[in-house]
């Protein structure tokens, strides 16, 4: 399993665990079981802060493709759509984040996951979700850990210019 | 001794949501002993439809209200005046919680003076709506009432002699016990005892009535709308008219298509607002506020933002089409603004836009 590592965004460091898969919507994804399951990576988390509201369009078990609008997000410092960072079935959304969304902020990797989507076979997931995978489709490739570090780091100055002023 | 009374009305959340009734519950609890207060409880103010009887009880409130409701203050204020419950507008202290580093950048912002044509008819009186999502706790809501109600008291007694008035707890919404019926309400109260509101009423869920259906229609802000008329020409299903005064209303609200709030995105002037729509720009949010100077990270998260056009101009297509209709496009009721805008000086908000833009993700 690779390391963690961490992407220095000015004074913050955003560690990234070395076991999880990235969307290039600053998701995470984990393979847990059957499902796969989804959250905000600490970079999405650190340009966010504080999460006020977070609706979904819709509830579980609903089939959704690649880059389609699922919900909405405001939070202390951003408001912005969420969209699905693969396509598949929405298994479920998780429950603790409706009563309060907030997890999100305390444990971004952990108890505070946003949901899960439904993988096709049962125990064959292989844990490279690749480009060329029927299922998902072309637009669905995540990152590897050091992928997606890298990702951040060619995008880091663009980002920061989009965001000066603001934070 | 001023029989001066203040008016307090809670305007349900839609739903059934645990919490939300629970923070509805503790302040009318608090507020029933209150002296000096009428407090009543009607179901959601947007959804009330003209025969509703919370309606009719807005109407018969004449002196200052306090409204609580689970919608922007702004939004509540003109659903009223839509309503025609007019009062003016009432300041309050109640706001959001903001977090330290967020005053830094953003208290220069101040919101520009109001240019609109303003609301016809306005009582003399005071209308104070406060937004149940600033505070989870009914301390809160009950110290700003207090506040209100000494205001509208010291008003009331440089303006003139109080008239008696018989107290009164009026239940009208979802879920009441006991209630003293006013006479011009009669009728519509059989069910309540008429307890003299010897006992607070309590929230029993098994005696909730049915909630109104809910409505989806656009609420003009007049203290903005400049009757431009770009809305009129924008909407393609007749929602809105030309009033006896040459002033643009909301004339049939019942064509309005459930969801799109196109014409708000078209408004230069961001009056109109949809109580109901998830962004709280739409949803009537304090303009130049917190809220709109949010950075959206809807590009950053994987979206292709549009500029607020193409997304009326797609959202009322959609409705086009969904009514059997052909869709238009930018073919008919564009407003002419937008062509002569993109020579002006760019300002933050532009350039920011533009850097979103430049981001290929």
């Amino acid at each position: 399993m690779p390391d963690a590592l961490t992407f220095h965004m000015g004074k913050f460091p955003a560690v990234l665990p070395g076991e999880l898969r990235y969307a290039r919507n600053h998701m995470w994804c984990r393979p847990q079981d059957s499902v796969l399951r989804f959250g905000f990576t600490s970079y999405a988390v650190r340009l966010m802060q504080d999460v006020y509201f977070l609706d979904w369009e819709f509830s579980d078990s609903t089939v959704v493709q690649a880059k389609q609008q699922i919900g909405h997000i405001e939070t202390s410092k951003a408001t912005s759509d969420l969209f699905a960072p693969i396509g598949g079935t929405i298994h479920r959304f998780n429950p603790e984040l409706l009563k309060d969304p907030s997890g999100i902020n305390v444990d971004n990797y952990g108890a505070g996951w946003l949901f899960e989507m439904q993988v096709p076979e049962k125990g064959v997931r292989p844990p490279k979700i690749t480009g060329s995978d029927p299922f998902f489709g072309a637009e669905a490739d995540t990152m590897g850990v050091q992928e997606y570090h890298d990702f951040l780091a060619a995008n880091w100055e663009k980002t920061q210019n989009m965001l000066k002023g603001h934070m | 001794m001023s029989r001066h009374r203040l008016t307090i009305v809670l305007s349900q959340a839609q739903g059934k949501n645990p919490a939300k009734r629970a923070l509805e519950e503790s302040i009318v609890a608090a507020l029933i002993l209150e002296p000096g207060l009428d407090v009543s409880v009607v179901p959601h103010l947007y959804d009330l439809g003209p025969d509703h009887t919370g309606r009719l009880f807005l109407e018969s409130v004449h002196g200052d209200m306090v409204l609580l409701s689970w919608l922007f203050p702004r939004a509540a204020f003109w659903v009223l005046d839509r309503d025609g419950i007019k009062g003016r507008w009432g300041e309050t202290q109640l706001k959001p919680p903001v977090d330290e580093d967020e005053m830094d950048d953003e208290e220069a912002a101040e919101p520009e003076p109001p240019k609109g044509i303003g609301a016809l008819g306005v009582p003399d009186r005071f209308i104070y709506c406060l937004d149940l999502r600033d505070s989870n706790s009914h301390e809160a809501y009950l110290a700003e009432i207090r506040r209100i109600a000494a205001d509208s008291k010291a008003r009331h007694e440089t303006k003139q002699p109080a008239k008696a008035q018989a107290p009164a707890i009026v239940q009208l919404g979802l879920g009441m016990v006991n209630g003293t019926a006013q006479p011009t309400l009669g009728r519509a109260l059989h069910g309540a005892e008429a307890g003299n509101g010897a006992a607070p009423p309590r929230f029993a869920p098994d005696q909730i009535l049915q909630a109104p259906e809910r409505r989806w229609y656009p609420v003009i802000d007049y203290s903005r709308c400049t009757n431009c008329l770009e809305c009129i020409d924008f909407c393609l299903f007749g929602v809105y008219g030309i009033d006896g005064v040459e002033r643009i209303s909301v004339e049939n609200q019942d064509n309005c298509r459930k969801g799109c709030p196109a014409c708000s995105r078209v408004c230069p002037e961001q009056a109109i607002m949809f109580p109901d729509y998830k962004t709280p720009a739409i949803a009537g949010a304090p303009v130049g506020a917190v809220g709109a100077l949010k950075i959206d990270l809807t590009k950053l998260f994987g979206g292709d933002t549009k500029d607020a056009l193409s997304q009326a101009v797609d959202e009322r297509d959609r409705e086009l089409v969904a009514d059997g209709r052909d869709a238009v496009g930018m073919a008919v009721g564009i407003p002419k603004r937008q062509v002569g805008k993109e020579q002006g000086p760019k300002d933050d908000l532009d350039s920011l836009m533009d850097q979103l833009d430049a981001l290929e993700l």
